[in-house]
């Protein structure tokens, strides 16, 4: 049994759980690091805290200091972990950071870089030596709140650990107070967008309470899990929440799994994996894209919990998966969703675990004018999957467009308050004032609450969700607005829904004065490499004649109603491919 | 050396009309081959020489010129 009854005055932060689990059970298994073909690496909590000691020494000798940022950039290994733990164990607040595809423009990682280091201070960099020649620009431009760049991979681990060091970190270490940070979550973006959420040690103790209750977590359970650790379902939901209630995981490379997917069923099936987190596009993928053969020997029997999250859930995914994996003994109660947001450190409503989702059928046209009505046989027919009931802690409501509060069954924004609400966007007050209003954070999602149940439908945001990653349509536009043969200013981009790989792709309409075909196919490649520069695959360019773009009333092409027009209409003067 | 067909088939898949792909070629420097569409591509590839990949060959493609090696072994070239 797991004891969700800690008294959290004792155990203050994540650090002390941990030292915790490592002194009740140091031989218990903590992480497996899973890669393909290979022996995996397996660290039990003793070794892990040992390790992770290790690291916190390197990191205080480097000159890093309590409530200092620390981004850590390091592809998938096995030092990941105890890296993570020694920089909370100093007090320094880690923020996991995705290392760079070969894909985005050196110049756009940088900027990001730098706008996270404007915004959220970002004091250390913790990555590996082939980024070296990438960051030290960074690092030597004047005024940059970056220190120093280090290589924990290159650390000597066999020394013994200093121990006026160690004393000195663990008095820091102890003199922390709950309610003090310990990491932040950057959100995607290239210019500026970032919002670096700053969660305390309270506001993630309780979420691990809280959540680890509403997915029934034992010691008998074995997470199995892909999701980047940069991203917050995986950071939370597979890292910290497990390894904090003493839960193993089997952590694999995300980049592995999209080329094989077919390795999480393999994980699941030698360890024993009971639960695994998937963005809807993952249902998609494993249901369509692998092989009979390479299913030979797979048994899912052993998983309890799918937990979908983090993209809009779609009925024909969980179909999809559930028709291609009964034959391997997944049994089809469970399927499970997830709604939340990293502002109230993840979880705000999960469906009940082990029985059928509730999903209702609804007539699509009302629903797109805000009214919820079941589909007749004259409806054209929308399935809203429901996210679930709220847990312990949270509260939530539907609101209209001037806050007041409506009633179940209408469609509205969420907006929502938690046991485990972030401390703001860090450096970022007038952000924060934005989306918090009296202790009520706003979503900016749009759905409705039927049975207390919650139905996610849409965004007030424009923000496009890629396979589960957000991206900022302003950060396309923005690249696609320098490239040649487009009229810069005049370009939107909206996420199209794609039903065949269950998320949205991104499209991409832009003004041009071009007339022939060749022109237009030429212009085409400039948007698609204008996309690749910042790491953003686009799936559709519409191209249209000067003038062409409605502008909202601020004067700028409107999305929304930019991209109604060109889904809707059949204006021949729209090149499309 | 990549042969016309690989490269028709990556193309098709991508919606390409042309793009220099050479052996060191790698799929980040193509248009339209991110992660998420790597695996539509390799899809492709089996379909259309009759070839299955396991996983772990799969994970061990560096740039297109091993794909191509892997295909001809595949077909016993």
């Amino acid at each position: 049994m797991i004891n969700f009854s800690l008294d959290l005055n004792e155990q203050k932060t994540l650090w002390q759980r941990w030292v915790y689990n490592a002194r009740n059970n140091p031989d218990r298994e903590a992480i497996v690091h899973w890669v393909a073909g290979e022996e995996p690496f397996r660290w039990n909590y003793k070794k892990l805290i040992d390790t992770a000691r290790k690291y916190s020494a390197f990191i205080k000798a480097a000159g890093v200091e309590k409530d200092q940022v620390c981004a850590i950039i390091i592809r998938h290994n096995p030092f990941f972990y105890p890296i993570y733990l020694g920089v909370s164990r100093t007090g320094a607040l880690p923020a996991v950071l995705a290392y760079p595809n070969p894909r985005l423009h050196p110049d756009k990682f940088r900027q990001g870089i730098e706008g996270m280091s404007q915004r959220s201070g970002l004091h250390y960099i913790l990555t590996e030596r082939e980024l070296e020649p990438l960051i030290t620009p960074l690092v030597e431009k004047p005024g940059s709140t970056i220190k120093k760049i280090l290589f924990p991979l290159e650390w000597a681990l066999d020394n013994e650990i200093d121990y006026k060091i160690d004393s000195e970190i663990e008095a820091v270490s102890n003199s922390i107070f709950s309610t003090e940070p310990v990491l932040l979550q950057h959100s995607s973006g290239t210019t500026g967008l970032q919002k670096p959420v700053m969660l305390s040690h309270l506001a993630i103790n309780r979420h691990i309470t809280a959540l680890g209750k509403a997915l029934k977590l034992t010691p008998e359970d074995k997470i199995v899990n892909w999701l980047p650790l940069y991203h917050d379902f995986g950071l939370i939901a597979a890292f910290l929440i497990p390894l904090t209630l003493g839960v193993p995981t089997v952590h694999m490379d995300p980049f592995q799994w999209v080329i094989a997917p077919v390795i999480l069923l393999e994980a699941i099936t030698k360890e024993k994996g009971t639960i695994t987190c998937l963005p809807n596009f993952a249902y998609n993928i494993m249901a369509d894209k692998i092989p009979d053969e390479e299913l030979r020997g797979i048994d899912l029997s052993s998983v309890r919990t799918v937990l979908n999250g983090s993209e809009p859930i779609r009925h024909y995914s969980h179909q999809r998966f559930v028709d291609r994996f009964s034959k391997y003994g997944l049994k089809p109660n469970v399927l499970a969703c997830v709604y939340g947001m990293a502002e109230i450190t993840m979880a705000l409503v999960v469906t009940e675990l082990g029985k059928p989702i509730t999903e209702l059928v609804v007539d699509r046209n009302e629903l797109a004018k805000g009214i919820l009505k079941f589909a007749d046989e004259y409806s054209v027919k929308r399935y809203c999957v429901s996210s679930g009931r709220l847990i312990e802690g949270c509260k939530a409501k539907v609101v209209d467009e001037n806050k007041n509060e409506l009633s179940t069954g209408s469609v509205g924004e969420f907006v929502v308050s938690s046991q485990s609400m972030f401390d703001g966007y860090r450096n970022y007050p007038e952000k924060t004032a934005e989306v918090l209003k009296e202790g009520w954070f706003l979503s900016g999602d749009y759905g409705f609450i039927y049975n207390d149940e919650f139905f996610v439908i849409g965004r007030k945001k424009d923000i496009i969700i890629v396979a589960g990653k957000n991206i900022y349509p302003e950060d396309i536009e923005d690249a696609v607005n320098q490239a040649q043969g487009v009229i810069p200013g005049r370009v939107i981009a909206f996420g199209q829904d794609d039903e065949t790989m269950g998320t949205e792709l991104v499209s991409v309409v832009a003004e041009t004065k071009v007339e022939t075909e060749a022109e237009k196919n030429k212009v085409r490649m400039a948007v698609l490499r204008a996309g690749m520069s910042i790491d953003v695959n686009i799936s559709k360019v519409y191209l249209v004649p000067p003038r062409w773009l409605i502008k909202s009333s601020a004067g700028k092409p409107s999305r929304k109603a930019n991209k109604e027009r060109l889904i809707e209409g059949t204006d021949p003067s729209v090149w499309s491919r | 050396m990549i042969s016309p067909e690989l490269k028709k088939v990556i193309l098709e898949q991508l919606n390409l009309d042309d793009f220099d792909i050479q052996d060191e070629t790698i799929a980040p420097q193509v248009p339209g081959w991110d992660s998420l569409n790597h695996i539509n591509i390799i899809l492709a590839v089996e379909k259309h020489f009759g070839v299955k990949f396991k996983s772990i060959e799969l994970l061990r493609l560096k740039c297109v010129g091993e794909l191509q090696k892997l295909v001809d072994s595949k077909l016993g070239k």
